[in-house]
């Protein structure tokens, strides 16, 4: 069953090139998944093994998934489609295939699939910036992910060659070489956090979000991030069950505040929306890597599930702006709020959420981090100064993109409700959000 | 042990000979020859077990075969000058690249494990992995940077096999398919590059900035 999960998002090819039965089979297949997923809760088969915290990552990506195809389908002409479709199919197998390995291997040969497949993503009909982009992103991720590869060899040949499934290795790293373990965290980190875009590493990310058509840059954003944190989390707990937590969370706050920091100062010289969003991934992915070198793996969780919704529902806004008004800059939009409110009240408030303001849940997420932070006040203050900055970083294109000047937007057939449903989720996530599921999460991952 | 020496010593030479040639052609061959040499060495480590064996075999025909074919199929329909055009001489690559190696072989005893079955693997393992990454940012055409990222992998792959005998052969053959599917789409984009811009230097793509 395991392996249908797997393959089931290759199905999506059987539509060939129709339109109409692409929108209706990308959408139908994240939607069995999320429907059958929860049953296949703690079964194995080969290398795969679906535990709590894969199936929560899988859930969000199907259902970020199956809002963006429906989305996409009022987004793109009917005669590029099907490169979304087919590039996204693909791209959301290797995500089911990295979310179900318990093979720290397999999840490095999915978590590479997932780095070719949304290349396709990011370059769709092609052009120059695109190819650029797509060709800076390739390189920069394939170079990084190999790093990691170096990274998983090590952890192999530390636990003496036996193994590599995560459960197996989790309970062996106890007795491996700390030096060893050391060396390999420091290149997985640099290889998966080259593809969470942590700072110094981050170069191919603010190109590619911005380069790629609206829809994948939503995918990018909500769903690609998360493949390469979630073995960044993996390969946490596993630095944990070995004892030698201090060490990664050094290295992971360490980083996280980095770029938080230079995400939120980049976020002051966007002139472009999409730029922009790209920048704050880049913070928002900091945050969670810190949150998770607080040794709070529940609250990482939570950052990136608050990221993924507020984030997939920026990028679509976005698009959905792009596509009526065909202007990029922040500068060249406004007023949206007052004479397109079906977009343009999802849309500035999706940038408040990201602001972390409340009753949004990335405000409770950075509170919740800044409580334990400031147990450190330098660290604490360091982190309030990065927020702070990043608020700060949003607050013009929100003011001038909700209610500055500008031209009313004429109507095209989008699916403006697809981001009304996202803010709901994230207003109920916000106001009730369920501390007590994550907990029991990070029972998973973190030995007591 | 003499053999496994030589045949280490001469992977590291195709690395050297990687950084220095300026014809896209020879790169190629050396990549396809450096392959060979990798098989040998999973061949002499296998200790007449079968499925050592058969991983060297499949590698060999990924990438030893079919990427150089695939390379030279390539640069052939590319029409584009064989020439390797980079920011750096031939003598200063060739001092960097030995300046790099002495760093793979400085650090290089940080990274053998105690039960590693080929230690002196180790350091030129790391060497090629600078090495590759030295190719990949001194160069501006689009195919020799993927050349430059194969020499990486190939660095990672001669890793796997001196610390552990090599990963199971299901992730060996995983990460080899992936390194192909990462070729063939960084080919695609290569002759979209070409049709869009009429060539294929990198170094002329700038047009994102900040």
């Amino acid at each position: 069953m395991l392996y249908l999960l797997v393959f089931l998002p290759l199905t999506v090819f059987l539509a060939r090139r129709e339109t109409t039965l692409l929108v209706q089979l990308s959408v139908l297949v994240p939607f069995l998944g999320l429907l059958l997923a929860p049953f296949l809760l703690g079964t194995a088969a080969g290398p795969f093994r679906l535990d709590g915290v894969g199936l929560f990552y899988l859930l969000l990506t199907d259902l970020i998934y199956g809002l963006v195809a429906l989305f996409a389908r009022g987004y793109f002409p009917r005669e590029e489609a099907w490169r979304f479709y087919w590039a996204g199919a693909l791209f959301l197998a290797s995500a089911h295939g990295a979310y179900l390995a318990h093979n720290l291997g397999v999840l490095w040969i999915f978590v590479e699939g997932s780095t070719l497949a949304s290349a396709l993503l990011v370059y769709h009909k092609g052009g120059a910036r695109a190819l650029e982009a797509t060709w800076k992103y390739l390189m920069l991720g394939s170079v990084g992910i190999a790093m990691g590869l170096i990274g998983v060899i090590l952890v192999y040949a530390l636990v003496g060659g036996v193994t590599l499934d995560w459960g197996e290795v989790r309970s062996l790293v106890g007795e491996a070489n700390p030096e060893g373990l050391k060396v390999a965290f420091a290149l997985l980190l640099v290889g998966f956090g080259t593809k969470v875009g942590l700072f110094p590493l981050q170069a191919w990310l603010p190109d590619a979000h911005a380069e790629a058509p609206g829809p994948a840059s939503a995918l990018l954003s909500g769903t690609l991030l998360n493949v390469a944190f979630y073995a960044l989390l993996r390969y946490t707990a596993l630095m944990q069950a070995a004892g030698l937590f201090p060490f990664a969370s050094g290295l992971l706050l360490a980083f996280g505040l980095l770029s938080l920091v230079f995400g939120a100062w980049f976020l002051f010289g966007q002139r472009e929306y999409k730029r922009l969003l790209a920048y704050s991934s880049m913070e928002h992915m900091g945050l969670a890597v810190f949150a998770l070198g607080l040794g709070l793996p529940w609250l990482a969780l939570f950052h990136t599930l608050a990221h993924s919704l507020s984030k997939t529902l920026a990028f679509l806004g976005a698009s959905g702006i792009l596509a009526l008004s065909h202007a990029k800059e922040v500068g060249r939009v406004g007023g949206l709020v007052l004479h397109t409110p079906a977009l343009g009240v999802p849309f500035t408030l999706s940038l408040a959420a990201l602001g972390g303001l409340p009753p949004f849940p990335l405000f409770f997420a950075e509170f919740k981090a800044v409580e334990v932070a400031m147990k450190s006040p330098w660290l604490g203050v360091l982190y309030l100064v990065g927020l702070g900055l990043a608020f700060a970083g949003l607050l013009y294109p929100m003011a001038q993109m909700g209610f500055g000047q500008g031209k009313p937007l004429g109507g095209r057939g989008l699916d403006l409700w697809l981001l009304w449903v996202l803010l709901l989720l994230l207003l109920l996530l916000g106001v009730l959000p369920p501390v007590e599921v994550f907990k029991a999460l990070e029972v998973v991952l973190w030995k007591p | 042990m003499a053999l496994l020496n030589t045949l280490v010593l001469a992977i590291l030479a195709t690395g050297f000979l990687m950084v220095s040639r300026r014809s896209l052609d020879a790169i190629i061959r050396l990549y396809a020859l450096q392959n060979i040499l990798l098989a040998l060495v999973s061949f002499a480590l296998a200790g007449g077990e079968v499925h050592f064996i058969v991983a060297g075999l499949a590698l060999f025909a990924v990438k030893g075969v079919l990427i150089p074919w695939y390379l030279f199929w390539l640069i052939d329909r590319l029409e584009v000058s064989h020439e390797v055009e980079g920011y750096l001489s031939v003598s200063l690559s060739l001092l960097l690249a030995g300046l790099l190696t002495a760093l793979a072989f400085r650090v290089g005893k940080a990274f053998v494990l105690p039960e590693a079955p080929l230690p002196q693997g180790v350091p030129v393992a790391l060497a090629l992995v600078l090495l590759g990454i030295l190719s990949m940012v001194s160069r501006k055409k689009a195919i020799s940077q993927v050349l430059g990222f194969l020499a990486l992998e190939n660095g990672v792959f001669l890793m796997a096999l001196s610390e552990s005998h090599g990963l199971p052969l299901f992730v060996e053959l995983g990460v080899a398919l992936d390194a192909f599917a990462a070729v063939f789409l960084a080919g695609i984009l290569i002759f979209r590059i070409k049709g869009e811009m009429g060539h294929v230097d990198t170094a002329r793509m700038r047009s994102l900035r900040g």
